[in-house]
C-alpha cells in the first residue's frame, strides 16, 4: 500500500517534472538571441521566402500559441520537425541515439564493472600501496578532460602505430545494410575500442570513489565482526557481505549516470566523428533547430528522471530498510 | 606613446589579435603596401612601404579645439574564435587599429546566428566582416547587396547604402542582353562601388584544391564552386588503380532534398552531381553544350529564351528525361514559392514545350545574363517523382532521385554521404564512387589525406594545418582566385559612417597585408575590388585603390574636417 501510492506520488510528480522541463526549455529556446531561421535562408533568397519559412516553422504566431501547440504535441511525444532536414525530431533521435546508446553503454558497463571491483578492493586493502595507486588512478581519470585523453589516444595509437582507427563508427566506405548488423562486425567493434576505452576511463573514476568510501563505512560496522567471529573467509566477507551492503550509493550513482550518458558525450563524439546525439544536439542549439533541440533535451531529460525514479524503486529492493512512506 | 606608423608592432599585433596561435611568425609585413591595380587614391607619397617613421599624428596638428561633437561608440560584431580562429583574430586586429585611429571601439563577440541577425535583420551593428560568396553573375548580389530598395531589414542591403544612381545602372545591366554592353556597365558598376565603399574585400580568399595526388590529379575550377564543381568532376583523372573519391566535411548533412536545403556548400556540392542543369559553366565561366543538358539556346527576345534539349538522357531511375521535365521544374519552382529559387523565380512568368527537344523559358521581366543567373542555377527535377508533392520545399527525401553524372548510393546520417558513377551520363566522371565521411576534427582529417584514407579535402580550409602540410609528399594542393572574400562593411545607418571620406578612412586603415601574410599564411590576395579578377572580362582594374596607411587615413579626415580631443579621440566635423 506504501508501496503503490509512492509509485503513484512519483509518477505525478515526474509528470510534472517533465512539464517544467519542457516549459523551460520552450522559454530557453525563444529568449536566446540569434534567428531560428539564419541558417536556413541563403542570399539567393528574397525577403517574402523568408518570411514564408518563418510562417511555416509557425514562427509568425503569438508566443503563447506556439506554446500551446508545443504542449499538444509534447503529450502525444510529436515533437515535430527538423527546421533544417524537414525529418521528423522522433526520426533525428531514432538516427542518432543508437549511435550514442552503443558507445555510452560499452563504455558505461564497463566502467562500472572494473570501477566497483577495484572500489572494493581498495576500500578493502586499506592505506596500501594498491588503495593509493587506485585513488590517484580515479582522480586523474575524473580530472584530465576527455577530449584531450582522446586526442592523445588517437595520435599514439591511431596516428603513429595505426592500430585503432582514426574516425567514425566503421572504415571509410563501408555501407551497412542494416545498424544490428554493423553493431556486429568486427569493423564496428574495432573502431567503438578507443571511445569507448577513453569514455570508461572518465566514467570509472566515479564509482570507484564511491565504492571505496561505502565501504569504508560499511567495513567498520558490527556485523562485518559477527562474520569474522562466525568463521566466513574474507573473500566472502569483502564480497557478499561488504560489498552487497556498500552497493547502495553506487546503484543511485549509476541510474543518474546512466541517464546522462543518454546525452551521448559531445566532446567524445567530436574528436572520433562518431556520430551520436550529443553532437546532434549541440548542433540543433547553434543552429536554432528548436524542434530538435527541444526534443533531444526532452528525451534526455526524461531519462534522467525516470532513471531516478527506478532508483528510488530499486533502493527500497536491496535495502529492506528503507521504507516508502 | 609614439609607435612606428608604418608597422604594426608584433607585442600589439599579437595582443590584438589575441592569436597565440601565432607564434613562431616572420617580422610583420609592413602595413602600407600599396594594393592591387588602378590609380591609387591617397595623399600621394604614403604608401609605397616607405621606411618612414613620423609620429603617429605628429602633424594632424592634433587641436584639442573640440569644434565637432564625438563620435558615437562603434561596435564591430565577431564571431567567436572557435568558429573561424582567423577571422576572428581579424577583427580583433581590425578594430585595435580603429582605435588607434581614434574611434571609440569595441568589439562584440557573437555566436554566429546571433551576428547574422543582428546585422542582416536588426541593423544593430557598427561593422561587420564575413566571409561573402558571389555566384556566377556578380551585378545579381550586387543589386542584392547595394540597391537602395533593398534598405528593409532582411532584404540584403544591411549596409544602409543609397545611390539612385547605381540602382539604375545595375538595372540596366541586369536587363540588357548584349553580353559586351554588359561588361561595360559591369565595370561602371564596380567603380562607383570602390569608389563610395559600402563595403570593402579585406581579402581575395582562394578556391583551393587540397588532395592526395598519389591517388587523384586534373584539377580544374570554375568560377562559383571552386574546386567541387561540375566541371572539375567531370575533368578529375584517378591516378593507378584507384576508383573512389574520398571526401569529408566537418558535419553532416542536413538533407537530401535539391529544393530544401540551405544553400550551404556542402549541399550545393553534392546536388550539382546528383542533377544536371540546362547550362553548365566550362572552367571559363562560360555556357558549354558539350557538358549542359541543353545542346544549344537562343534568345527569341528579350523575354523569351528557348532551349534545346538531349532527347536520349534518363534520370538515374531510368525514366527518360523528356522537355516535360524541364518545363515542370521551372513551373514548379515558380508556382510553389520555392525559398531557395525565390530569386530566379523572380524572373520566370512560365515555361512551355513547344516540341520534344524544346523548351521556351517565358521572363516575367528582361534579364539579360537568364543563361549565369538561372539557367545554370536551377537543377532539374523528375516530374514523375515531384507533381505529387505539395510542400516541396520540406518535403522529407531519402533517396534522391536525379539525372547527373553520379547517382545517389546511400546516406549515413551524421556519418557518411555516398554516390555512385551514372554510367550512361552525356558528361562521366572517371571515378566509379565518390563519399564523403564527417570527420569534424581538422588533424584527423589531415593524417587520413596523408595516409590515402581520404584523398581530398573539399572544404578548402585555408588554415594553419595546409600551411604545415602543404609540402608534404602525398599532398597535392591548387589554388585559384575566386570570387569570394571577407568583406568589411560599415553601416551606414550609424553616425559618421555615411560619410564616404571616414568610410575612405578606415579602408586605408584596414591592416590587409598583416591579415593575409600572418593570420592566413599568405594564402589569399589582398583584396581591392568587390568583383575579383575571377570574373574575367566582368572584372576591371580601373577602380579606386586604397593606401594602407593611417597616415593618409588621418590626412583625409582631418582635411574633412574631423578632429582629435585630448585624448586623441576623434571629433565629427564642426556643424555635422
Amino acid at each position: 500500500m506504501g508501496k503503490a501510492s509512492f509509485v503513484i506520488r512519483r509518477t505525478l510528480q515526474l509528470v510534472v517534472t517533465l512539464w517544467a522541463v519542457g516549459t523551460v526549455l520552450f522559454g530557453l529556446f525563444r529568449l536566446m538571441p540569434g534567428d531560428p531561421t539564419s541558417y536556413v535562408v541563403s542570399s539567393q533568397m528574397t525577403q517574402e521566402a523568408r518570411r514564408q519559412i518563418i510562417a511555416s516553422y509557425g514562427l509568425n504566431e503569438p508566443l503563447y500559441v506556439q506554446y500551446v501547440k508545443f504542449l499538444q504535441n509534447l503529450v502525444v511525444l510529436d515533437f515535430g520537425q527538423s527546421f533544417h532536414s524537414n525529418q521528423p525530431v522522433t526520426q533525428v533521435i531514432a538516427t542518432y541515439l543508437p549511435n550514442t546508446l552503443v558507445l555510452m553503454l560499452t563504455a558505461f558497463v564497463a566502467a562500472y564493472a572494473i570501477g566497483i571491483t577495484l572500489g572494493v578492493l581498495s576500500g578493502w586493502y586499506r592505506g596500501s600501496r594498491f588503495e593509493r595507486s587506485t585513488v590517484i588512478t580515479a582522480l586523474t581519470a575524473r580530472s584530465v578532460p576527455t577530449f584531450y585523453v582522446g586526442l592523445i589516444v588517437l595520435w599514439i595509437f591511431g596516428a603513429e602505430l595505426g592500430v585503432i582507427p582514426m574516425s567514425g563508427m566503421t572504415s571509410l566506405g563501408t555501407q551497412n545494410a542494416s545498424f544490428w548488423e554493423m553493431v556486429f562486425s568486427v569493423d564496428f567493434l574495432h573502431h567503438l575500442l578507443a571511445p569507448a576505452l577513453v569514455l570508461g576511463f572518465y566514467f570509472m573514476g566515479y564509482p570507484l570513489l564511491i565504492m571505496r568510501s561505502s565501504m569504508l563505512e560499511v567495513l567498520s560496522e558490527d556485523f562485518i565482526d559477527v562474520c569474522r567471529a562466525k568463521g566466513l573467509t574474507e573473500r566472502t566477507i569483502m564480497f557478499k557481505h561488504a560489498a552487497r551492503n556498500a552497493m547502495l550509493p553506487v546503484v543511485t550513482a549509476a541510474a543518474i549516470a546512466l541517464g546522462y550518458a543518454v546525452g551521448g558525450s559531445v566532446l567524445i563524439e567530436t574528436v572520433f566523428a562518431w556520430p551520436g546525439i550529443g553532437r546532434e544536439m549541440v548542433r540543433a542549439v547553434l543552429r536554432r533547430d528548436f524542434p530538435v533541440a527541444q526534443g533531444t533535451f526532452i528525451v534526455l531529460a526524461a531519462t534522467i528522471i525516470i532513471l531516478n525514479f527506478v532508483a528510488d524503486l530499486a533502493y527500497g529492493y536491496l535495502d529492506p530498510r528503507v521504507t516508502y512512506d | 606613446m609614439a609607435e612606428d606608423s608604418e608597422r604594426v608592432r608584433r607585442r600589439s599585433f599579437l595582443k590584438a589579435a589575441t592569436a597565440g596561435g601565432l607564434a613562431g611568425m616572420t617580422a610583420l609585413a609592413g602595413c602600407s603596401d600599396q594594393t592591387g591595380g588602378g590609380e591609387s587614391e591617397g595623399e600621394g607619397g604614403s604608401g609605397g612601404g616607405g621606411g618612414g617613421s613620423e609620429t603617429e599624428g605628429s602633424d594632424t596638428g592634433s587641436d584639442s579645439s573640440g569644434s565637432g561633437e564625438s563620435l558615437p561608440t562603434y561596435t564591430y560584431v565577431n564571431n567567436s574564435q572557435s568558429y573561424n580562429p582567423p577571422r576572428h583574430d581579424a577583427i580583433n586586429l581590425i578594430a585595435s587599429q580603429f582605435g588607434d585611429l581614434g574611434l571609440d571601439m569595441e568589439v562584440d563577440v557573437l555566436e554566429w546566428g546571433t551576428l547574422f541577425s543582428r546585422v542582416s535583420q536588426e541593423y544593430d551593428y557598427s561593422f561587420a566582416t564575413w566571409h561573402t560568396f558571389f555566384v556566377s553573375e556578380p551585378v545579381t548580389e550586387l543589386n542584392n547587396l547595394f540597391n537602395s530598395n533593398n534598405t528593409d531589414p532582411g532584404q540584403g542591403n544591411y549596409s544602409g547604402y543609397s545611390n539612385p544612381e547605381l540602382d539604375e545602372m545595375m538595372g540596366n545591366y541586369l536587363a540588357e542582353p548584349d553580353t559586351d554592353t554588359r561588361i561595360n556597365q559591369a565595370h561602371e558598376i564596380q567603380k562607383t562601388l570602390m569608389d563610395d565603399v559600402p563595403t570593402m574585400p579585406i581579402t581575395q580568399m582562394p578556391q583551393a584544391a587540397i588532395f592526395n595526388s598519389n591517388q587523384v590529379s586534373n584539377w580544374q575550377a570554375d568560377l562559383a564552386n571552386g574546386f567541387n564543381s561540375y566541371w572539375t568532376m567531370i575533368n578529375l583523372e584517378m591516378v593507378g588503380d584507384n576508383t573512389e573519391l574520398k571526401g569529408y566535411w566537418p558535419e553532416t548533412l542536413s538533407t537530401m532534398n535539391v529544393l530544401g536545403h540551405n544553400d550551404e556548400s556542402k549541399h550545393v556540392y553534392q546536388f550539382n552531381m546528383l542533377y544536371d542543369f540546362l547550362v553548365q559553366l566550362n572552367d571559363n565561366a562560360e555556357p558549354d553544350p558539350e557538358v549542359s543538358l541543353a545542346t544549344d539556346w537562343n534568345r527569341v527576345d528579350e523575354t523569351t529564351m528557348e532551349y534545346t534539349i538531349r532527347t536520349d538522357h534518363s534520370w538515374h531511375d531510368g525514366e527518360d528525361l523528356t522537355a516535360e521535365d524541364v518545363a515542370f521544374t521551372y513551373n514548379y519552382i515558380t508556382e510553389n514559392e520555392v525559398p531557395l529559387y525565390s530569386t530566379q523565380a523572380q524572373y520566370i512568368e512560365n515555361a512551355e514545350v513547344v516540341d520534344e527537344q524544346t523548351v521556351r523559358i517565358n521572363m516575367s521581366q528582361p534579364l539579360g545574363p537568364f543563361n549565369l543567373a538561372v539557367a545554370n542555377l536551377v537543377p532539374v527535377i523528375p516530374q514523375h517523382k515531384w507533381e505529387g508533392r505539395s510542400n516541396p520545399a520540406q518535403a522529407n527525401i531519402q533517396e534522391p532521385v536525379g539525372s547527373g553524372p553520379m547517382m545517389f548510393d546511400y546516406w549515413e546520417q551524421g556519418s557518411e554521404f555516398g554516390m555512385v558513377r551514372f554510367d550512361e551520363h552525356f558528361a562521366p566522371v572517371s571515378f566509379e564512387r565518390r563519399f564523403w565521411r564527417i570527420i569534424p576534427e581538422a588533424s584527423t582529417v589531415w593524417e587520413n589525406l596523408i595516409n590515402g584514407q581520404l584523398n581530398y579535402e573539399p572544404f578548402g580550409r585555408i588554415d594553419r594545418s595546409l600551411d604545415q602540410n602543404q609540402d608534404n609528399e602525398n599532398i597535392g594542393t591548387r589554388f585559384q582566385t575566386a570570387p569570394t572574400f571577407w568583406m568589411f562593411t560599415p553601416n551606414e545607418r550609424q553616425q559618421g559612417l555615411d560619410d564616404v571620406q571616414m568610410r575612405k578612412a578606415l579602408v586605408e586603415t584596414l591592416p590587409r597585408t598583416p591579415i593575409v601574410e600572418q593570420i592566413l599564411f599568405g594564402f589569399p590576395e589582398e583584396g581591392y575590388n568587390i568583383v575579383s579578377s575571377a570574373f574575367g572580362p566582368l572584372h576591371t582594374e580601373d577602380v579606386t585603390t586604397y593606401d594602407q596607411s593611417p597616415e593618409s587615413a588621418r590626412a583625409r579626415l582631418e582635411e574633412a574636417g574631423y578632429t582629435w580631443d585630448d585624448n586623441d579621440m576623434l571629433q565629427a566635423p564642426s556643424g555635422n
